[in-house]
């Protein structure tokens, strides 16, 4: 649809001479022609020295040489093996969370009776472009066998995961609660089961459970019970399971390197999202109360640096805390993360609410539909489609700004630089190398999340004009 | 068409048998404006009233009044034997026997037709999804645009949105059809299409209130025209005497105006 609507004449014909090019595209006019004659040359240099620097000068062993380290950090080398299984199960995580969406995406259009658009599978590449490189580069950089095997190893769970689309139909919802297991699966093999990850796995049971038998024949107080024998059903199992099956790991505040950026950051989000998205409504809500305790701890947290707000979970939040928690580094360092970024998802959510037409309410009223349904059905999925950009805009902002442990002396991927540059080796030597390679790692991710972000608000306004 | 069920009701000051709506003595207030003034109308079953009137007259304020959109300050008002007053459960009770229209469509733009329509009767009514789209088909043939049902509202043109707006409503099986101002948004070509299906429903015995401005519509169709003006009820008559022979110098100057 792009090249088709543009008007011909701006669309440069195939059959142009390279003369013609030059002259029509960097000599159109005296103007341009002398900003051409000014800038080229200041770029060729500028593209000289940078390939200088990255095909002659740089000394990448100090990134070649410590490739595991900016991976996974200090964590125990013999227990190397969980890094590598928890990639796989993330994989086959992944995996089945595509086949399932896959599916879903197959049944809507089913249903609609419309031909489904084939996904060819170069789109994939065209969306993951950055972080496929950038695991190209640690390939291209790797000495040994291993994360070929990694990676090999990733694909094969992946493409293991995506027969989840031959999960029938009444069961779709199996496919997302597998899913979200082996999410959980793939952090506890790192982690070990200790601590309390087993309610995480309780409420995705139990979730589990209710979508996938949704007790719609069922009369309302009835299904009410059935809801709630099968939560406490999964509450036992999950708890029984995991107090006879004690399974040791390495806890979260031995990680560091990528593998800790990731986490942190993935769990900075996935919580600061509810989070923002209820301060959001108790700030438009009409009780005064909830008005007021929303909108002073939005503005409290607003108010206050990331960094400072880091300094405080380290050394306030444990007189918050009921005596004898013992919260370890990083579970401060996430929580206050999260509490920075609900802040201002709930700020941004709040401006999606508000642009929302009144006459929306008013329809859903008419309608009879209860308040919380309401804003549950009608008003927030609208605002939400509407703030995409900025809540993806603010979550790529946390992730890089999970470099800030660094000065919470908390190793993350680019506080390892200071563990390489403290080698024999690399001291006081090839501190560009290491931070150009940093910001190529960062960059991957955040600019694969933007892209992301960009299709997702294609595909929700489909159809909406 | 609707001569014969004029005639019933040809003392049309009131409404003759089974009363469905009631408005005793209501007022309302906007801050210091008052919208509606000691406004009395009684609406029976399968009767259609039109209220017309310029704008700013609290034709529309009256209506939103009869779902409770809009509190009323004073008075009572009483739909299907429910008396609307605080009490959450009564308001939604209401809700629930009132289709309402509106002049903006308002559906809802991230649901298909489909899902539009099946919504209420779905969250509020409990029906299965499959009960639900069986009757949201039949009300989608009913107003003739069953091939849109899997389209997301933007695809679609004014008119026929505003007939999803009516199956919408009518999926919910109220008592009772509001029409505040339906067709005043749509561009001229698709105002009929839009009336017909009003029309269609009138004929099938559905009680309708409707707020408008299409005298056409009015003159077919009411059993009775209410004129408000300045937030009062003005004149009460059939189509034949009001258009015909309306008592109010009122009327006639706003008939004046608009014939």
């Amino acid at each position: 649809m792009t090249a088709s609507t543009l008007k011909p004449s701006t669309l440069p014909s195939a059959t142009t001479s390279p003369l013609a090019w030059v002259r029509s595209r960097l000599f159109p006019n005296v103007r341009s022609g002398i900003l051409t004659i000014v800038l080229a040359p200041l770029l060729v240099y500028a593209a000289y020295r940078a390939a200088l620097f990255l095909f002659v000068n740089g000394r990448w062993e100090a990134v070649t040489r410590n490739l595991t380290l900016f991976m996974q950090g200090t964590y125990p080398r013999d227990q190397q093996w969980r890094i590598v299984a928890q990639i796989v199960v993330l994989a086959l995580a992944f995996g089945i969370g595509a086949g399932t969406a896959s599916a879903v995406r197959a049944d809507v259009a089913k249903e609609a009776g419309l031909a489904l658009p084939r996904q060819s599978p170069l789109s994939v590449i065209r969306r993951f472009w950055s972080l496929i490189a950038f695991v190209l580069l640690l390939l291209y950089f790797a000495s040994t066998a291993t994360p070929w095997l990694v990676v090999a190893g990733a694909v094969a769970a992946f493409l293991v995961g995506t027969l989840a689309r031959f999960i029938p139909t009444s069961l779709r919802n199996l496919g997302w609660t597998l899913a979200a297991l082996a999410l959980v699966a793939g952090f506890q093999v790192v982690s070990g089961t200790v601590g309390y990850s087993w309610i995480v796995t309780a409420i995705v049971l139990a979730a589990g459970a209710w979508s996938t038998f949704k007790f719609e024949n069922v009369e309302g107080r009835r299904a009410l019970l059935y809801r709630a024998l099968v939560a406490v059903a999964a509450w036992v199992v999950t708890y029984l399971a995991y107090t006879q099956l004690v399974y040791p790991g390495v806890g979260w505040d031995y990680w560091s390197g990528l593998h800790l950026t990731l986490w942190v950051s993935s769990l900075a989000i996935v919580l600061s999202f509810p989070l923002g998205l209820l301060l959001a409504l108790a700030r438009r809500s009409t009780l005064p109360v909830l008005r007021w305790l929303s909108t002073g701890f939005i503005e409290l947290i607003r108010g206050v640096p990331l960094i400072t707000l880091l300094f405080m979970g380290q050394y306030i939040l444990g007189f918050m805390l009921p005596q004898g928690t013992n919260l370890s580094s990083i579970s401060r360092a996430i929580t206050a993360m999260t509490l920075f970024t609900a802040a201002y998802v709930a700020e941004i959510v709040r401006g999606g609410l508000q642009s929302i037409p009144y006459g929306q309410t008013e329809a859903a009223l008419a309608l009879g539909l209860p308040t919380g349904k309401m804003m549950r059905l009608i008003i927030v999925p609208q605002a939400l489609r509407a703030v995409i950009p900025a809540l993806v805009g603010q979550f790529i902002s946390i992730f890089k700004d999970s470099s800030l442990l660094y000065i919470l002396a908390i190793n993350e991927f680019l506080g390892v630089r200071s563990l390489v540059h403290a080698q024999a080796d690399f001291r006081a030597v090839a501190h560009a190398e290491t931070l150009v390679f940093v910001a190529i790692g960062y960059w991957a991710f955040a600019y694969a999340m933007s892209k992301e972000s960009q299709r997702l608000e294609v595909r929700l306004r489909a159809g909406r004009r | 068409m609707s001569s014969g069920r004029a005639q019933i009701f040809a003392d049309a000051t009131e409404a003759k048998g089974d009363v469905i709506i009631e408005v005793e003595g209501v007022d309302k207030f906007f801050g210091d404006f008052q919208a509606l003034k000691d406004i009395n109308m009684n609406v029976g079953r399968q009767e259609v009233v039109v209220v017309i009137g310029p704008s700013g007259s609290g034709k529309s304020t009256l209506i939103r009044c009869i779902n409770r959109l809009e509190k009323h300050d004073r008075g009572r008002i009483v739909v299907d034997g429910i008396e609307l007053s605080d009490d959450l459960r009564s308001i939604q009770e209401v809700r629930r026997e009132t289709g309402m229209v509106f002049q903006q469509f308002n559906l809802f733009p991230h649901l298909t037709v489909l899902e539009n329509i099946t919504l209420a009767p779905r969250e509020v009514r409990r029906m299965p999804k499959k009960e639900a789209e069986e009757i949201a088909m039949r009300m989608l043939e009913r107003v003739k645009i069953p091939e849109q049902a899997h389209k997301y509202p933007g695809q679609l043109s004014g008119g026929q949105q505003q007939r999803v707006a009516i199956a919408r409503a009518l999926a919910m099986q109220p008592k009772v059809m509001l029409f505040d101002e339906p067709t005043s948004a749509l561009d001229p070509e698709m105002i009929k299409e839009v009336l017909d299906v009003m029309e269609e429903l009138a004929d099938s015995g559905m009680t309708m209130i409707v707020v408008t401005h299409e005298m056409g519509f009015a003159r077919a169709v009411a059993d009775r025209v209410v004129f408000m003006a300045q937030g009062q009820i003005v004149e009460v008559g059939t189509p034949e005497h009001f258009f015909t022979d309306p008592q109010e110098e009122r009327t006639k100057l706003f008939l004046s105006q608009i014939l």
